[in-house]
């Protein structure tokens, strides 16, 4: 009976037996079969959370690099070399964050690391990049100490390979509040942040401009990283009274307490950065009237940015870009063409990791979220930012502008 | 309700008749050589093989190497045992070979039909066959089949009363062999990533060789054999154990990713040893144990003269280590002081609001102590002589990769606490913790201060945990609340029961595979957490005692006794030779 | 004064989401003295039941009528739960029905683990929050000085509706008494003719339809829902039932509304504000368990070893 039936099974495998051998030949990345890829593949590596909670952000990082990466290999971007993607899980924590980072600069064909999502994940990975002279650009992390140390008076580089693509909490929050204080007269603003690193920074450096535009900080709440019922928060802010609230966290709880503010007899906007500068934003509850600020010039005005949206949604990634994928295209194109400069048609070897950085810091041209170049810290030096309005369910410019101090 | 048969060992429902085992092992064993001479797929799946044109799926006929040289090994080592008479424990080590070699043929059945986008893959497309995996799972369970036919018989003995000099030869032996395969696994398949889709899978069919091999010799009774004598020259087996671990940056694995991984390793290894205290001995389950590694790990930021911390001391390490420990015990204390009072589920409810509590006062910067959700970054490295423990170092004509020094370190504190820990259950305070365990009534009425006794594990594990989380501080440069989350303490416990509880080299071993596997396995990355909880559900469902099981832990949680035999069967037998405690009769309370 | 009000009154709604969590914890640990770790999941589970029923059953005609939405997400999320608890208590419970105590509080975990991730994966787009259709009046109901949701006055109404109904079923009908006489002592209410497994899987169905609508209720109440709700306010519902003393029906939803009061409370008038409010919970939680073991209902605990 058993002989019989292993029979039955062979015959039926035999019957059943597809396979995808024509198509393949591209499982990993594409590529452009005229190129010559000689020389080998070259990698680039990402890190960030591509599981848990945040994965939304993290895939939509690790998928704006990959196309970056597919669009490199279609141009034939290096010469003789294929490149190649390699997404890392941090899990959002610093020790898998250092246990990837070490991981991959154990591979000599590593040009340099998109990533992270979490500062305090980057404060793990930068140290290890820093001591095998592997170049990094973050597309997410916003904590000013990351480039110029704990204090902005006295700024230092941290990192001599850390760069970013994004602004920095000391940035979007002071135009924030220019935005909020100086131009639509809120005097009494709520501040709730998540108690999380980006949304932290984000608010204090919004209180500090808008208490020295006149501002007055009539409370401050802090919600837990997995609340979505806001209703005892809203009762403790509204005795304050306030005209209108800072938000200092992402799109999944701003959305929410936007609508329960409303809800709740309190129809004042919500302003946030550009963690809830999503659309799913509107799609929990953010109402008409809300403000966030988001890097670098509408995209609608910036046809490289709408040339990376096309690309994107053609490519047919499951997830999103989400909010910081255009500028983890922008950091991958700034790597791959710094190594286009640093390899110059020779061979790639890990000696040339330090021009590689060398060139990153000279690195300048049109990317996704506008021009990209970097300054003295690695910070960006797009200083351009713009605050949108939720108007009709969709984010309209409001204001497009350059924050000088 | 005082009956132990209520967890009966399940035993395999197929009866073949015991003439049939021969010439089933005999087919198996050919089936799997043939197996590993045949080609494995019938295209190349993956188009940067050209990059790579060692791989071992595509290798002509006949070139053995990899995966497909264990299936011919699995294959032959069959064919001997089945053959030579007089072998012990012959049908246990049939049924480890033939899933070993079942494992192999259909982790890569698995993989390459689903990469090659069908079953084409690893039959026959296209005028091309190439039944290489079918064939060896095939093989696999013939071999299990003839096994089952056979009859699974008792582990056997072998004398331990060697000359002092034969059984160290034979521990030195035993040791370099696990050293060996410690390396092999942590390398096997070589480096994850791009450039190597086949990681992975190659990864698990290492596992699946080194299962089949281990389970074979664990069925003939050398492990048994081999555990037996390290218990009798323990110091030795310590100091040789030590020896082995600190030689592996010798060995393939030494390079700076996996002195890094090792290191994090021996940070959980030495925490899981101090929650096996409280969980394994004492039987006080604690959810939020990870609190007192951060413990540790906070202090010691604190104490480390970095830029960020609002203290600004600078202490040496040892110190600051030290004061860590100390501080993480008396927190262990007094979470533990609920214990007077509070048992069983409830105190597993109190640890987890400890730690909730904790993790919530971490991120919210209390007292200014843990940064905040800017956390503590910037923790300089430990600095011994000048060298920064993180730099490459040279010794003699030796290069070594960075970071072996944390490696060291941990290596010796982890080699340390085994050797004081190793005779704790049979110490006076062990004794009182396994009573408290079995009966806390009984213990207290046998004049035991069971109050003292459970705050005693408390403060004990907790020492241990506050230990490793300085190092753990220093070696990733920044102490974070994100690093302590309940999360981590349900990874910890698993470690202990999947190690086995109540075992110091179960934690260890537990500690290693629940955080080597998701290294390896990082292409799994999305599904790494899924099947972490379905791990949990399985372990306990089917080998809840553990993979090193404690004694008396296997007799109360798997109804069997350390020759694997089930207790109902052997009641006469397992009562007591010994004296260290009742076994086996736990039932009447669940 | 007004603050005090709302607080409290936000307090009670959010007291009655966690009631009927609770419910299915205490009635659970009554009966086999399991902590069902993965309730709090099975709840999250029953939003997302009702969240499928609505994106891909709900003809878009009726969307727009919560009289006809609601009930039908309700059944939805309904269930999913209950035949998600089903598969729970018959493949990963039953099994370690005699282990040891630690087995089945592991599995537990395991299980709400693999649920969590579960929706995360195969739930479309359900790596990120979810926002959940708002079936029902989307008003706010002053009362006095008080302004709260009518979905909220909904909760309120339902949970205690459910619990005195389930109070009344336990108390007063042939299967309640099963009930009962199981939970005091399974061998003896064996030998008097009661089946003990249906008794159990009976309880993890009530509890989980419970949780199942505490779920729906809960999306359309918030609008949004993410795989992580089920979690916190497990912690919370599970928190409450040893509060009221773990087996007391009563008491599991009389500790949810203290709970909830503790939390809204606790949040605006305790030091440190609302980023502490759940430390209070567990200290509180810490307190009782230590100096009132048996909770603030519950008979005095048996000896267990």
């Amino acid at each position: 009976m058993k002989a019989s039936a292993l029979v039955a099974a062979g015959a039926l495998l035999l019957t059943a037996c597809g396979t995808n051998k024509t198509e393949s030949g591209g499982t990993a990345g594409g590529g452009n079969a005229n190129c010559d890829t000689s020389k080998g593949t070259l990698v680039v590596g990402v890190i960030a959370p591509l599981s848990g909670e945040l994965s939304a952000l993290g895939l939509g990082i690790k998928n704006s690099a990959d196309l970056a990466v597919r669009e490199a290999n279609d141009k034939c971007a290096v010469p003789g070399y294929k490149i190649a993607l390699d997404a890392q899980d941090d899990q959002k924590n610093p020790q898998q964050g250092a246990q990837a980072a070490t991981k991959l600069s154990q591979d000599d064909n590593l040009l340099g690391v998109v990533g992270t999502l979490n500062s305090s994940v980057s404060l793990a990975v930068a140290p290890i990049l820093s001591q095998n002279k592997i170049v990094q650009v973050s597309p997410a992390n916003t904590s000013d100490s990351l480039t110029k140390g704990e204090d902005l008076n006295a700024p230092k580089r941290q990192f001599p390979t850390y760069f970013r693509t994004c602004t920095v909490d000391s940035l979007q929050g002071p135009f924030a509040a220019d935005f909020l204080v100086g131009e639509q007269s809120k005097k009494k603003i709520a501040i709730v942040t998540d108690g999380l690193t980006y949304g932290e920074g984000l608010a204090a450096e919004f209180a500090k401009k808008a208490e020295a535009l006149g501002a007055q900080i009539v409370t401050r709440q802090k919600i837990g990283e997995k609340d979505t019922d806001f209703s005892s928060v809203i009762a403790a802010i509204k005795p304050s009274a306030p005209d209108a609230l800072y938000f200092g966290g992402q799109y999944p709880q701003a959305g929410p307490m936007s609508k329960q503010l409303k809800d709740a007899g309190l129809d004042i906007p919500v302003m946030g950065g550009d963690g809830i500068f999503d659309d799913k934003f509107m799609s929990l509850g953010g109402k008409d009237g809300d403000y966030a600020t988001s890097v670098g010039a509408p995209t609608d005005s910036l046809e490289s940015a709408k040339t990376f949206i096309e690309a994107y949604n053609k490519a047919g990634f499951q997830d999103g870009y989400s909010a910081y994928g255009a500028f983890s295209y922008d950091a991958t194109n700034a790597i791959i063409g710094a190594a286009v400069t640093t390899i110059n048609g020779g061979e790639w070897s890990t000696d040339k990791r330090e021009d590689l950085v060398a060139s990153v810091a000279k690195y300048n041209a049109q990317g996704a979220t506008g021009a990209i170049t970097f300054d003295e810290f690695g910070d960006s030096t797009n200083k351009v930012l713009t605050v949108y309005s939720v108007s009709g369910g969709e984010w309209v410019p409001a204001k497009t502008g350059t924050y000088e101090g | 309700m005082t009956t132990t048969t209520a967890t009966v060992r399940s035993r395999p429902r197929i009866t073949l008749a015991p003439t049939l085992a021969k010439p089933l092992a005999a087919a198996g064993g050919v089936l799997a050589v043939i197996a590993a001479l045949l080609p494995w797929t019938t295209f190349v799946l993956f188009d940067n093989d050209e990059v790579n044109p060692s791989l071992q799926y595509f290798d002509a006929p006949f070139a053995l190497s990899g995966y497909r040289l264990h299936t011919m090994l699995l294959g032959l080592a069959v064919l001997v045992v089945a053959f030579v008479p007089r072998i012990p424990g012959r049908a246990r080590a049939q049924r480890a070979l033939g899933f070993g070699i079942a494992a192999i043929g259909l982790i890569s059945l698995i993989f390459l039909s689903y990469n090659g986008g069908g079953v084409g893959t690893v039959t026959a497309a296209d005028g091309d066959a190439a039944f290489g995996a079918v064939v060896a799972l095939v093989a696999g369970v013939l071999v299990v089949l003839s096994a089952i036919a056979a009859g699974i018989t008792d582990i056997p003995d072998f004398p331990t009363r060697l000359p002092r000099l034969a059984a160290y030869g034979a521990l030195v032996l035993a040791f370099a062999a696990i050293l060996f395969l410690v390396a092999e696994t942590l390398t096997a398949g070589g480096r994850s990533g791009v450039s190597n889709p086949y990681a992975g899978p190659t990864f698990l069919a290492f596992l699946g060789m080194a299962g089949g091999v281990l389970g074979a010799l664990s069925g003939v009774g050398v492990v048994r054999w081999i555990s037996a004598l390290s218990e009798r020259h323990r110091a030795f087996s310590i100091i040789i154990l030590v020896l082995c671990a600190l030689s592996l940056p010798l060995t393939s694995a030494g390079n700076a990713y996996w002195m890094t991984v090792a290191t994090t390793i021996g940070v959980y290894a030495a925490t899981a040893i101090g929650l096996n205290v409280v969980v394994g001995l004492a039987g006080l389950l604690d959810l939020g144990y990870v609190a007192f590694m951060g413990v540790g790990a906070f202090v010691a930021a604190n104490l480390s003269g970095a830029a960020t911390s609002k203290l600004g001391i600078e202490l040496p390490f040892p110190v600051a280590a030290l004061i860590a420990a100390i501080l993480a015990g008396i927190v262990g204390a007094i979470v533990g002081s609920p214990t007077l009072r509070v048992r069983g589920d409830y105190l597993a409810i109190v640890t987890l609001a400890f730690g909730e509590i904790f993790t919530r006062s971490a991120q919210n910067d209390i007292g200014g102590l843990t940064g905040g959700s800017n956390a503590i970054p910037r923790i300089p490295d430990v600095e011994l002589g000048g060298t920064a423990f993180n730099e490459e170092i040279q010794v003699g004509g030796l290069e070594l990769p960075g970071g072996v020094l944390y490696y060291f370190m941990i290596v010796l504190v982890v080699g340390a606490v085994m050797a004081v820990f190793a005779n704790l259950k049979n110490s006076r305070a062990g004794r009182a913790w396994i009573a408290i365990r079995e009966d806390e009534d009984a213990a207290r009425a046998m004049g035991i201060r069971t109050g003292k006794a459970k705050i005693m594990a408390f403060l004990v594990g907790a020492t241990l945990a506050g230990l490793a989380g300085a190092i753990f501080a220093h070696k990733l440069t920044i102490a974070s609340f994100d690093s302590f989350k309940f999360l981590e303490s349900v990874t910890l416990l698993a470690a202990v029961i999947l190690g086995g509880m109540g075992t110091i080299p179960g934690a260890v071993l537990g500690a290693s595979l629940l955080f080597v596997l998701p290294e390896k396995l990082r292409e799994f990355d999305d599904y790494r957490l899924l099947l972490f909880g379905l791990a949990l559900i399985l372990i306990m469902r089917f080998r809840p005692q553990g993979l090193v099981p404690d004694r008396v832990r296997r007799a109360e949680l798997a109804g069997e006794t350390a020759t694997g035999k089930s207790i109902d069967e052997e009641e006469a037998l397992v009562v007591e030779q010994e004296h260290d405690g009742p076994t086996g009769k736990k039932g009447g309370t669940a | 004064m007004t603050t005090l009000l709302q607080q409290i009154a936000n307090g009670i709604a959010l007291g009655a989401t966690i009631g009927l969590i609770a419910l299915g914890y205490t009635m659970v640990y009554g009966i086999i003295q399991l902590i069902n770790f993965a309730h709090g999941e099975v709840f999250m589970v029953g939003a997302f039941g009702g969240l499928a029923v609505h994106r891909w059953l709900l003809p878009e005609a009726w969307q727009g009528d919560w009289y006809i939405s609601l009930p039908l997400m309700i059944v939805g999320g309904v269930v999913v739960a209950v035949t998600i608890a089903l598969i729970m208590e018959r493949f990963a419970y039953r099994p370690l029905r005699n282990a040891p105590r630690l087995a089945p509080l592991i599995t537990a975990l395991g299980v709400s683990i693999v649920l969590q991730e579960a929706i995360r994966i195969w739930f479309p787009n359900a790596e990120s929050a979810q926002a959940y259709p708002k079936a029902f009046i989307d008003a706010q109901v002053d009362l006095g000085p008080v302004s709260i949701s009518a979905s909220k006055l909904l909760i309120i109404v339902v949970s205690v509706a459910l619990s005195v109904g389930l109070q009344l079923y336990v108390t007063k009908s042939r299967m309640g008494r099963a009930m009962r006489a199981t939970a005091q002592d399974r061998d003896t209410a064996r030998l008097m003719g009661v089946n003990p497994d249906r008794v159990i899987v009976l309880t993890f169905l009530i509890g989980a339809a419970l949780a199942g609508v505490a779920g729906v209720l809960y999306g359309v109440d918030i609008t949004n829902v993410d795989n992580a709700i089920g979690f916190q306010n497990g912690i919370f519902a599970f928190t409450a039932a040893v509060l009221g003393g773990i087996g007391s029906l009563r008491g599991a939803v009389i500790g949810a509304f203290i709970i909830g009061l503790i939390k809204t409370l606790g949040g605006q008038y305790m030091p440190g504000g609302t980023q502490y409010d759940y430390v209070w919970i567990f200290v509180v939680l810490i307190f009782v368990l230590v100096f009132r073991p048996q909770g603030l209902f519950g008979e005095a605990e048996r000896v267990r070893a």
